[in-house]
Formats: C-alpha cells, sequence, structure tokens
C-alpha cells in the first residue's frame, strides 16, 4: 500500500484532538504552554489558532489547578482534556487525580460523570533525567477509577485518543516521548478503539510477550533476532493497561505457553508484576516456565546517555529474556 | 516626656466596599510599616515614650518589634524613648480604637497618629473628642484623613508633642457632625426609652435599611437624607452625593442638609459605585449655619461617615448639628516646615557628639 | 431596595435547617448511631446560608470537609442527607460518600471534601465551565482559613484570576485549623490580605451576621455573573463545636470563654432579635418555623433507620460509568 496515508504519531494525537472538537463543542484543551506555543512536543500545534482561546486555553504553571479545572468542568458537563506535560508532573497534581477525579464518581453514589482526559508525556531516552523520565503508569493503573491507555503507534494513538475523548470516565493518555515522531499508517477519517482492549502485534506460537508503549516496539525488533534462532515470538500490547486485556494476554500464554513481560518502569512494583500474577492465577498448568519480567533496575532514571542506555529495557535486553525462558524448559 | 500614640485598626480598609467601589485594599504588612516608620521618626524627632494600641491582628507588636530606641543613634546623639502597648481588653472591632483614643486622653499623649479611614477617625473622635490628631489614610473614603507617610507622621507629632511647634500654629479645629439620638426600645416585653450622642467627622445619611448588614451603603435609592460637615466632589461613594449639591470644604464654616427624593425636580449624578453613576433626585438642600439643629424623625438605619452603624425605630427621634468641636487637626507638612527653618533637623557638630538629638 | 422580609426569612429558613441537622447528626453521633467522622457546621450557618442565598439554583458550590451546611443552604434534601449519614443504600451517596463526601450535583453541590483545599480547583473547573457555556451560571468554592496554607488554593486562585472567572472565593475564617490556632500556622491575621496577590478584591464579613454576609455575596456573585472575575469574601466566624465531634467546651486548645462569647453572636438569635425588633416578624412565626423544621427532621431521622444498607453486591457499582460518550 504505498499510497497510503502516514502520520507521525505526535500528529495523530493531535487529529484526534482535533477532530472530537470539531465534532464536539464541549471539548476543549486546557494546559501549560499548548496555546499560541502548540504545546512542548507540538503535540497541540495549530489547535488554538483553529479553535480560539477559549477552547485551547494557556493555564499558568499549576498542576493540581489544571487537573482541578478538568475535574471541574468534567463534572458540570463539558468534556475536558488537561495536559500535564510531562509524566513526573503528575505527583504535583496527584490529589486532584487520585483523590478527585478517580473517585468523584463513586463517592457521590455513582451520579457524578467525569468526561475528562489527562494527556501527558511519560518515557525516558531523552537524557532528561530523573524528573522528566519517569513511567508511572503502574501508579495510576493502581487507582480505582481511572483508565490508562499508553499507545505504542501512531494508528493506536488516534483510535485511542479518540476512544479516551468520548469516555465517560476519567481517563490518562501517556504519550511516549521517544515515539512522538515515529510515522506509520493513519487513516484520516476519525476513528476509537476500544479502551480495555489489546492488539496482537505479531503473531507467533513459542512465546508471549507483553510490551506495551516504546518497549512494544523494542519486542518487533527482539523478535525478528529471535526468529533468526527459529523461535516465534507472539507480541500482545495491550495498549490500555487500565482496564487490562487480560483475555487476551491470558489466551496467548495456553497457546505459547511462555511469557515475557517488558516495561520501561523499574521492575519492582511494576504493572509486569500484576501481568506475571494474572498469568499465573489464570493459566499456571499451562506455563512451561515462569514468566519472566523485564523492567529498568530500582533506581531513578540517569542523566547520562552513557548511563541511561544501559538503564532503558531494550531489543537486546528483550532477547536475552526470552532466551533464558526458553532455556528455563 | 514627650508622648505620642498611635492607632492603627487592623480592620481598615477591608470591607465590603471593596467589591462596591473602588478603594484599594491596605494589607496588614502594608499598615505595620508604616507604624513602625512613624515610630522610629517620632523618637527620631524628640518622643520619649511612644504608646501603642493594642489590636487582635498584633499590628502594633509586630510594628515595634526589635526596635531598640534608646541609646546612641547613628549619628551619635542620645536619644531615651520607651515604646509601650497599652493594655486594654479587646474586643477585635472597633471599640479597641475608642478605648485607646480615651486612654491616650488619660496619659496625656501630646499627639495622636491615626491609621485608617473616616471611621478610624471617628472612633478617635468619639474617644478623645479634642484629639490632636494626624489622620493617616489606610482606609476607603478617606474623605478625612490624608495620605500622608509614616515617617513625616511621626516627626510632626513628636515635634508638637514635645512642644518645639507650638500646636497653636500648626494645629485646626475640625468640623464634625453631633448627633443625638432619643429612641424606643423593646428590651423583652418592655419598652424603654434610650438616648445617645454620636458623631461623624464628615456626615450623617439616613438609611432607608432595617439592618446594619455589611454596612457600606450599596443602594442608592435608600438614602434618604445626608447632613454634611465636609461635602467634597472629589470623592466617590456615599459623599460624593453632597459634594456634587453642594460642596464645603473642611475649613468652611457651616454645612448642608440635602434631602432625597421627589422634591423640586433637581436631579443630581453621583458615582457610587465603580464606573457606575446613578441620578438621584433632590429633595432639598439647606446649607446649616454652624450649630443649627436639624431634626429628622423615623424609621432608619443612621450612617455615620459611609457606614451604616445605628438603627432608629419609627419612634425615633435624630437630631443633628454641623458644629466646630471635631478633633484638633495637626498639618503635618506645616510642622515639618516650622521644624527645619527652626533647624531642629540638625544633627549635633562633630566636636560635640554628645549633644541631644536637635542640637539645641 | 432593602432585604426583604422574605428573602430575610429565607436566610433564616436555610440557617435554621443546618442548625437542626446538625444538632440532630451530633445527637446521633452521640449515641453511636453514625458512623465515621463529623464535622458540624453549628455556629458558621450565616455563611452558607448568606452565601447560597446569593445563588441561582444552577450555580455550583464546592464545599469542605464540614459541608453539611453548603449542601442544606443550596437546598438539600433531610432524607437523603440523614440516610447517607447512616451510611443507608438511600441515602444521596448511596451509602458510598458519607458525611465528608455528600453532595448534589442536580443542585450544583460538587461535594463535601475530605481533603483540605481540593475544592477550590474544582470550583475554578466548574466555574470555566459556566463562562464557557455561557448562561451566566457562577461558582462559590467555600473553604476555610486553614486551606489557605495549602497549594491547590494558591493554584486555584491564581488560575481563576489569571483566566478571569465567574467565580467567589467564599471563606470561613473560624479561627483554627482543625486544633491549631490560625496565628500558629500563618503569619497574617485576615486571609483576604492574601488577595490582593492574586489580582482579586478581598473582603472582610461579620460571618456571624447573615445580612452582612449576604449583601457581600450578593455584590461578589453580581460581579462574578457580569463579567467582572474573582472576589474573595472573608466571613470571620466560628465552630461551636469542636473540630470532629460534638464536644465544644473543656477542649485543650480554646477556652470555654471564648465559646461563651462566640456563642452569644449565634447568628440565628441575632437576626431573630433583629426582624423582631424591625418588626418583620414575630416570635410565635419564628417558634412555628423552628417546630415545622423540627418535624422536617424527625421524619429524616425516621426515614434514615427505616433505609436498608446497601448490599455488598454494591462495592463495585459506581466505580466507572460504563457507556461512553454520546456520539
Amino acid at each position: 500500500m504505498a499510497d497510503e496515508r502516514k502520520l507521525a504519531y505526535v500528529m495523530a494525537f493531535n487529529e484526534a484532538v482535533k477532530q472530537q472538537m470539531e465534532a464536539d463543542p464541549n471539548v476543549f484543551c486546557a494546559g501549560e504552554d499548548i496555546g499560541a506555543f502548540g504545546g512542548v512536543f507540538g503535540t497541540f500545534g495549530g489547535l488554538q489558532a483553529r479553535f480560539g482561546a477559549d477552547r485551547v486555553v494557556d493555564t499558568p504553571i499549576s498542576e493540581q489547578a489544571i487537573v482541578g479545572l478538568g475535574v471541574g468542568a468534567a463534572v458540570t458537563g463539558l468534556r475536558p482534556i488537561v495536559d500535564l506535560m510531562f509524566m513526573d508532573f503528575i505527583c504535583v497534581a496527584l490529589d486532584q487525580i487520585v483523590n478527585q477525579a478517580a473517585k468523584l464518581k463513586y463517592m457521590f453514589g455513582g451520579d457524578a460523570v467525569l468526561p475528562l482526559t489527562i494527556t501527558t508525556a511519560g518515557g525516558g531516552g531523552l537524557s532528561a533525567a530523573a524528573q522528566h523520565s519517569q513511567s508511572l503508569e503502574a501508579l495510576l493503573c493502581h487507582i480505582p477509577g481511572l483508565k490508562v491507555v499508553m499507545p505504542s503507534n501512531p494508528y493506536d494513538m488516534k483510535g485511542l485518543m479518540t476512544a479516551c475523548i468520548q469516555e465517560n470516565n476519567p481517563t490518562v493518555m501517556i504519550k511516549h516521548k521517544r515515539l512522538l515522531g515515529m510515522t506509520g499508517h493513519v487513516p484520516e477519517e476519525s476513528y476509537s478503539i476500544p479502551l480495555g482492549k489489546g492488539n496482537i502485534l505479531r503473531p507467533g506460537k513459542d512465546v508471549s510477550i507483553v510490551a506495551y508503549a516504546r518497549m512494544a516496539n523494542e519486542a518487533l525488533v527482539a523478535a525478528e533476532e529471535l526468529a533468526k534462532d527459529g523461535i516465534d515470538c507472539e507480541i500482545i500490547d495491550p495498549r490500555t493497561l487500565q482496564p487490562l486485556d487480560t483475555d487476551l494476554i491470558v489466551s496467548s500464554v495456553k497457546k505459547t505457553n511462555h511469557a515475557v513481560v517488558v516495561h520501561e518502569a523499574v521492575r519492582f512494583g511494576g504493572l509486569g508484576g500484576e501481568i506475571a500474577s494474572q498469568i499465573q492465577e489464570l493459566a499456571f498448568d499451562y506455563l512451561d516456565a515462569p514468566v519472566t519480567r523485564i523492567g529498568a533496575p530500582f533506581s531513578p532514571v540517569p542523566f547520562s546517555p552513557a548511563l541511561e542506555q544501559h538503564y532503558i529495557p531494550n531489543a537486546k535486553t528483550i532477547v536475552q529474556g526470552v532466551r533464558d525462558v526458553m532455556a528455563r524448559v | 516626656m514627650t508622648t505620642v500614640g498611635i492607632i492603627v485598626n487592623p480592620n481598615a480598609g477591608k470591607d465590603i466596599r471593596r467589591l462596591v467601589t473602588p478603594a484599594t485594599h491596605t494589607s496588614d504588612v502594608t499598615k505595620v510599616g508604616i507604624v513602625r516608620r512613624a515610630i522610629v521618626a517620632a523618637a527620631e524627632s524628640g518622643a520619649t515614650r511612644i504608646l501603642l494600641m493594642p489590636d487582635r491582628h498584633r499590628l502594633a507588636e509586630r510594628a515595634a518589634d526589635g526596635l531598640d530606641l534608646s541609646g546612641l543613634d547613628s549619628s551619635g546623639a542620645r536619644r531615651d524613648c520607651v515604646i509601650e502597648i497599652v493594655d486594654e481588653p479587646l474586643t477585635g472591632s472597633r471599640f479597641d480604637t475608642i478605648a485607646a483614643a480615651r486612654r491616650f486622653w488619660k496619659e496625656q499623649v501630646g499627639a495622636v497618629i491615626a491609621l485608617g479611614g473616616d471611621g478610624t477617625a471617628r472612633d478617635v473622635a468619639l474617644g478623645w473628642p479634642d484629639a490632636p490628631l494626624i489622620a493617616i489614610s489606610t482606609g476607603t473614603n478617606n474623605v478625612y484623613p490624608s495620605a500622608i507617610d509614616g515617617t513625616s507622621a511621626g516627626a510632626a507629632a513628636a515635634l508638637v508633642a514635645s512642644g518645639h511647634v507650638d500646636i497653636a500654629r500648626v494645629g485646626r479645629r475640625s468640623k464634625r457632625v453631633t448627633v443625638r439620638i432619643d429612641d424606643v426600645v423593646l428590651d423583652g416585653d418592655e419598652e424603654r426609652h434610650v438616648s445617645r450622642d454620636d458623631l461623624a467627622l464628615v456626615d450623617l445619611a439616613f438609611i432607608d435599611a432595617q439592618f446594619v448588614g455589611a454596612r457600606a451603603v450599596r443602594d442608592p435609592s435608600t438614602v434618604r437624607a445626608v447632613v454634611a460637615a465636609v461635602a467634597t466632589p472629589a470623592s466617590t461613594g456615599l459623599s460624593s452625593i453632597a459634594g456634587r449639591v453642594h460642596p464645603i470644604d473642611r475649613w468652611e464654616d457651616g454645612g448642608v442638609l440635602v434631602r432625597l427624593g421627589g422634591g423640586d425636580g433637581r436631579r443630581v449624578r453621583v458615582p457610587l459605585a465603580p464606573g457606575s453613576f446613578t441620578t438621584l433626585d433632590v429633595a432639598e438642600v439647606r446649607p446649616l449655619a454652624l450649630g443649627e439643629n436639624v431634626e429628622i424623625v423615623g424609621k432608619c438605619v443612621l450612617a455615620f461617615d459611609g457606614e451604616r452603624d445605628v438603627p432608629v425605630s419609627e419612634r425615633g427621634r435624630v437630631n443633628v448639628r454641623v458644629d466646630k468641636s471635631g478633633p484638633l487637626l495637626i498639618d503635618v507638612e506645616a510642622t515639618l516646615n516650622i521644624a527645619a527653618r527652626d533647624r531642629r533637623f540638625d544633627a549635633p557638630s562633630h566636636s560635640n557628639t554628645d549633644g541631644d538629638h536637635h542640637g539645641h | 431596595m432593602d432585604l426583604s422580609v422574605d428573602v430575610q426569612l429565607d436566610l433564616h429558613r436555610r440557617m435554621v435547617r443546618i442548625r437542626l441537622f446538625e444538632e440532630a447528626a451530633g445527637r446521633l453521633a452521640e449515641s453511636n448511631r453514625l458512623p465515621g467522622f463529623l464535622h458540624l457546621y453549628v455556629g458558621e450557618e450565616a455563611v452558607a446560608a448568606g452565601v447560597c442565598g446569593a445563588l441561582n439554583d444552577d450555580d455550583h458550590i464546592t464545599s469542605t470537609h464540614r459541608g453539611h451546611g453548603h449542601l442544606v443552604a443550596k437546598g438539600g434534601d433531610f432524607n437523603r442527607m440523614m440516610a447517607e449519614l447512616m451510611g443507608k443504600a438511600t441515602g444521596y451517596c448511596k451509602g458510598k460518600g458519607g458525611s465528608m463526601h455528600i453532595s448534589d450535583t442536580s443542585l450544583g453541590m460538587l461535594g463535601a471534601n475530605g481533603i483540605v483545599g481540593a475544592g477550590s480547583p474544582i470550583a475554578v473547573g466548574a466555574a470555566f465551565a459556566n463562562r464557557y457555556r455561557g448562561r451566566g451560571q457562577v461558582a462559590v468554592a467555600f473553604f476555610g482559613d486553614g486551606s489557605t496554607n495549602i497549594g491547590a488554593f494558591h493554584e486555584a486562585a491564581n488560575m481563576a484570576c489569571a483566566l478571569h472567572l465567574p467565580i467567589v472565593f467564599a471563606c470561613e475564617n473560624n479561627e483554627y485549623g482543625e486544633f491549631t490556632p490560625r496565628d500558629k500556622t500563618m503569619a497574617i491575621t485576615d486571609i483576604v490580605d492574601r488577595a490582593a496577590g492574586y489580582g482579586m478584591p478581598g473582603v472582610i464579613v461579620d460571618g456571624m451576621d447573615v445580612i452582612a454576609v449576604h449583601e457581600a455575596a450578593v455584590e461578589a456573585v453580581e460581579r462574578a455573573r457580569s463579567g467582572g472575575g474573582p472576589s474573595l469574601i472573608e466571613a470571620k466566624t466560628y465552630r461551636f463545636y469542636n473540630h470532629h465531634g460534638v464536644q465544644n467546651l473543656g477542649l485543650k486548645y480554646r477556652s470555654d470563654d471564648e465559646v461563651a462569647m462566640w456563642k452569644q453572636r449565634d447568628p440565628i438569635f441575632t437576626l431573630e432579635d433583629r426582624m423582631i425588633e424591625n418588626k418583620a416578624a414575630t416570635r410565635d412565626q419564628f417558634d412555628a418555623i423552628w417546630a415545622e423544621l423540627r418535624a422536617d427532621i424527625d421524619t429524616a431521622i425516621a426515614f434514615a433507620d427505616e433505609s436498608p444498607y446497601p448490599t455488598p453486591d454494591q462495592i463495585m457499582v459506581g466505580v466507572y460509568t460504563s457507556m461512553t460518550g454520546a456520539q
């Protein structure tokens, strides 16, 4: 398909926002530098020019108030998209995310509807050091009331962002900073990918690799390498981390009998532990080896490229992890 | 002993009028700064004792904090000044100002500096009718007090209190609206006659209202009448009514009564709220001679210097006159001019470093 | 026009409803009939009543951990409130929220809040939505003196002013942040001293005088509604009971004399006396109002008592909205 339409990951996000703003006058965006400047990664580029400053709002550097703005506007009937520039900054806004956005509906007896999308940029690989590189998704997935999305490619980005905006629950859309420039096929018309539905990125029969965001792409590279040795990897990209498509993961493992879980976040207490646990609870009898988790070491993200390249898992470490699992048979 | 008294009204400059007029907010930090400058300047200019009014916000303590005004100053002059915060029970209300003024009177204070608005100056006059007064504006409408820096006020107060500048040369008796209220109140099931004397330094307004509420007069249509001792068109709010109908300078003898409502057809535009002018119907404009009595009867709330304060019943009678029995207002600039000409600010010469402050 | 007698009686009724609800809740708590924490609003009634009396039904408010008064003043239903306090299925929150999260979004009451300071950013969001829709609605953030020491308040106040939103910040300065006096936790006395720093006017009113609060609220709400931007009202008030629970005397952090002094300025009795003096109402009329509302409280307690507890299968209900957006 030489003539298929290609779009960068960042522009797929942008297009989803633009199309939903056109479709629904209740959709607005607010965040630091997103207006005239278009966002530090260009994610909101051109939107203020198109929709005006009332719908694409530059805010003070006030993460609690940015999320609070979204919570209050959502609970009174709008459909806000609020942007926290870097995922690390959710820590500044955690009360509004964890105690307010996630819980109002439940605490109010189910009456409140919060169609709120919080967007942010996670992941390392830019020498941005320990406060601008984290992968804190496990923390968010632990909170009942939130939905968490981490797309690995432009097509999924547009479909998932569209779904987030249309969703009537608070969602957190985590863009991966190193994927912003990744291009791929993205249809022009609006479409959504249901939240909670994972995707088989590569079918295989020998081992299931569960990986998301940038690690899903690293897993694809690893799979090609492993294929040379005759190891046929099935790559599952859950896309949505909360709710997690456990069925898809478990059915894959029942077929391959081996599982490797990969994420950029530190291994200890990461989402990989939850996924491994689900696999062992639901497919224990099908496993030929313990589930392996690949993640970052238990340290803050280091600054120097010399350190960071060894810190973040990659195709090589995934190849090694898969070989280890296969060797334990 | 040369005693200067300082009153700072912590509540001035913070009431509802910041929502209804372009009034500025005066923070506690600002007030503390003015008081501190006044203290230092008063000690520098000869005060040996500075009395401060206590208040719930502890503004006096904060202003005096860490100040040591005895011993040698940086020019080598010896000075010996004590700062005392007078011991009065606190109410957190305007009665703290009244009590402090009364206490200053008893303590033979030579000059009073009062920070606040028209309301604060009125409270000082209630506590000490003849107070030698420097009224610094930190309040709202501020027809009576003026914008004076703390340093100048402190210096002038000490110069007058010490007698270095004769108050007869720089003090002027201001006018006031003297008010007597006779009313009948219900005390349980019993009716009781009550009389009280009160005063305003700028104007007294008769308001069609039942409550004191948030004090400011918000609705121009409720103003029935105004008796003004000072009426300036260069003001906003209630005091602008008489000001725009019949201006009266603060030193001019006499006052004015303005009744509002349907009358001879004269109508006047007044700025009662920021950026918005209202048309009022003027029923009567009556210049009042000094001491001329006016009686107004019937149910209303009396607003003193722009603030609703005293409710009067339908059987109440209010007798009002403008007279010349207000505080003795000290002209700060004139005081400092005289002192400068008298070389009161000269430092001791190099050959005589242990002379007193003023080198005489 | 001075305040009409109807408005005076409306403010009075709002206050009496709060007082009776809170006193009843206190009695139930004392006899261990209410689970959880209870933060009573008694003493501060003039603030909620005076402000909510200046609002339209479709205006929004956010509240605090001491939130019953705000919901009552916004028109909350006694039955559903009492049932919620008891953790019953018929409660406002179906037993999921309790005292600290009581809310009714249909009345524009966006929740009591267990996190000090958290309501203000949410009110900013409601104010944003109100301007966005352009129907002239406003939002009010109720908050205590203590919450002005937390970052969320500063972020909210600044953002509201930066975006020039239709919002009123209504501070209930009751002199204590939980069990610590205000002067131990901030170097200023008046919360309004902060307002200018954000670029909005701030005014102090007597929080024990419902007329004073109402007058300021009318001005502030009108300012917000007409595009004049945010403002801050600081109502000097006092809670007659402890931070939580029903003790009022013999507390370590405040004197009984102080409590007695504030109680002399009881906002309800002050208004009643003044209205009787003004011949706007009679003692008999007030007695009848109290009796009528007392009967409502008795009905509410009976309703709550007779209501069922939620069943365990309700634990997972209401975590998420199942449907997606309207498109």
